[in-house]
């Protein structure tokens, strides 16, 4: 089925397709539209599922692992200060190993308090042992769902998925895009069946005290289930393709990268825009591809390996900033190139709160880039205006005041 | 590809104005793109909508700095819609009637096409809390200002909102005078 709908309500229509039975959720900007639809969906018996609606997003994620562990398939969706209000019950989750799957739906953390896109939130939650994957399209929302519940359900994997979407840019805008039906999407996900689930007639004990002595062994668990995933998320989306027809790349997606001298390595929408600067740079003669970084985690150590060394140099955008160092997806780069070569790595900080990321700033910036005028970090949209100025002059007349 | 910058104060309908055109060149089995972006979530505060319509699938997902059709749904967002650009050779419509109309054109000295938008909607009683529904004329005024949409299309979009309502012919007629009354004033 061909539709014309918002990012958010792709999410939905792909939740109904892989046979959600439980959504509990809390509702925010922007992510709101998301659950609303799956209560319409519900409502209107289009869909059979238990909508949950509860009074925090810390409950919100409490009763997705709960509803998990009782051997449904679940799903919950949320945003910014909601994702960060999780952050005890995001461990407990991947701890606990519940095969969840949850839309974050990016935007920036306040104060200053801004609704708009950057992926601070889903950035911040980096270690939780979540799975993270950043689309860049609303046809890419409608098929990472999907493949979402096929890897994290896998028996090698049992982490929970975060698919994050852009503020907005995606959550927003209509697009229109393909939706598989639920018996479509019946053959590619088979229906949830747990190992194990919480039962009366069964009963037992998950997730309680566990000493020093074994502690180390759970954690090496979960490494090992990120470290599975890999593969199993490269099958799912062969696979994927091989049933739909679409391809959206696995860890990563490479564009023009073949005999490109420079690469530019972005994820999420952004990237999007970063392929229509490609396009544009390789009119004007400049030999450059793009990696886009769909998995953030598990990272994509062997393809940034793989696809990165023998080039001039690297541009690595990111939505993000950790403080004190750089940006989240230039560090983990550097990481897994070091001591394989000795190419210059570039951070742009671009796109905070909403700030518009447009193709003619990042084709300006990787030419300065390039002709190495630009410093290993570099805020390439950040820039003071009159107004700036002017709050900075009334803080000196208020520290005066005081005085 | 076609880019289309909408804009209008929270409250007249713009974002609903341009999912309307997106409507129009998806039915027309075209690839499109609406998105908007507001500062303050309530009535009366700007509102910039957006949209691409392209036979190719789009992956530009910026805002719309150049568009071939520029639309300025109060008068008092002209210079700020100006100066945020328009594509050489855009097309810049405004709601407002001609007398207006002339008076920008020969203020920027460039073609100012204009509709009476509010005009028509109170003309037809409609109405939303004392709002006049100036999305409705001025959604088939862009459809044919734009070339996104002929009319019949645009009828195919409204019709099944208009439907729904107790107003239905009433609405299809904003569309249609939308379409026709658009008049264009050169700079003298």
């Amino acid at each position: 089925m061909r539709v014309l709908e918002t990012g958010n309500h792709f999410v939905a229509l792909a939740v109904r397709s892989a046979g959600v039975e439980v959504v509990p959720a809390y509702p925010i900007t922007p992510q709101t539209q998301v659950i609303e639809k799956i209560a319409d969906l519900i409502a209107e018996g289009e869909m059979e599922a238990e909508y949950i609606p509860v009074e925090s997003e810390h409950s919100a994620c409490a009763a997705l692992i709960s509803a998990s562990l009782t051997g449904v398939r679940a799903f919950s969706a949320t945003a910014s200060h909601g994702l960060v209000y999780m952050h005890e019950m995001l461990h407990y989750a991947a701890g606990i190993r519940v095969p969840v799957v949850m839309a974050n739906i990016n935007r920036a953390l306040g104060p200053g308090w801004n609704i708009w896109c950057d992926h601070q939130d889903a950035i911040s939650q980096r270690d939780t042992g979540w799975l993270q994957v950043f689309v860049s399209s609303h046809q890419e929302i409608v098929d990472t769902v999907i493949q979402a519940f096929l890897v994290t359900e896998n028996r090698d994997v049992l982490l929970p998925m975060m698919v994050n979407l852009d503020a907005f840019v995606l959550s927003h805008t209509y697009m229109d895009a393909e939706v598989p039906s639920p018996e479509e999407v019946k053959r590619y996900l088979p229906p949830y069946r747990p190992r194990w689930r919480l039962d009366t007639r069964l009963p037992v004990t998950h997730g309680s005290v566990v000493y020093p002595v074994d502690f180390s062994e759970t954690r090496e668990s979960m490494k090992e289930g990120q470290e599975n995933a890999r593969e199993i998320i490269r099958e799912a989306a062969k696979g994927y393709e091989e049933m739909f027809g679409r391809w959206h790349g696995d860890l990563v997606e490479e564009y023009r990268v073949e005999d490109a001298r420079h690469l530019i390595l972005a994820m999420g929408s952004a990237a999007a825009e970063c392929r229509v600067a490609v396009d544009s740079l390789r009119e004007e003669g400049h030999s450059v591809g793009l990696l886009r970084v769909r998995f953030f985690r598990p990272f994509p150590v062997e393809e940034i390996r793989r696809l990165c060394q023998d080039r001039d140099d690297l541009l690595v955008m990111d939505r993000n900033y950790s403080y004190g160092l750089s940006g989240a997806l230039y560090s983990e780069v550097k990481g897994v190139l070091y001591g394989r070569t000795n190419i210059p790595v570039r951070n742009l900080i671009m796109g905070l709160g909403g700030r518009d990321v447009t193709h003619q700033l990042i084709e300006r910036m990787a030419v300065k880039a390039w002709k190495g005028e630009l410093d290993d970090i570099t805020w390439a949209d950040s820039h003071s205006t009159k107004s700036h100025e002017i709050t900075k002059e009334m803080l000196g007349r208020f520290e005066e005041m005081l005085d | 590809m076609l880019e289309i910058r909408v804009h209008g104060l929270g409250g007249q309908g713009a974002v609903t104005l341009v999912t309307w055109v997106a409507r129009a060149g998806y039915a027309q089995g075209l690839h499109v793109q609406a998105s908007y972006f507001f500062a303050a979530e309530r009535r009366g505060s700007p509102v910039k909508a957006f949209l691409r319509i392209s036979e190719e699938a789009i992956f530009v997902r910026s805002q719309v700095y150049s568009p071939d059709l520029l639309l300025v749904m109060n008068r008092d967002q002209v210079p700020v819609a100006l100066e945020e650009g328009i594509s050489p050779d855009g097309r810049f419509l405004i709601n407002g009637g001609e007398e207006l109309a002339h008076r920008l054109a020969s203020e920027y000295g460039r073609d100012v096409y204009s509709v009476d938008a509010t005009g028509i909607a109170i003309d037809l009683g409609l109405e939303i809390d004392g709002m006049p529904m100036v999305n409705l004329p001025l959604f088939g005024a862009v459809a044919r200002q734009s070339g996104a949409a002929s009319l019949e299309v645009a009828m195919e979009v409204i019709s099944p909102i208009a439907d729904k309502t107790g107003r239905p012919e009433a609405y299809r007629s904003a569309v249609t005078r939308g379409f026709e009354e658009v008049t264009r004033a050169t700079p003298t």
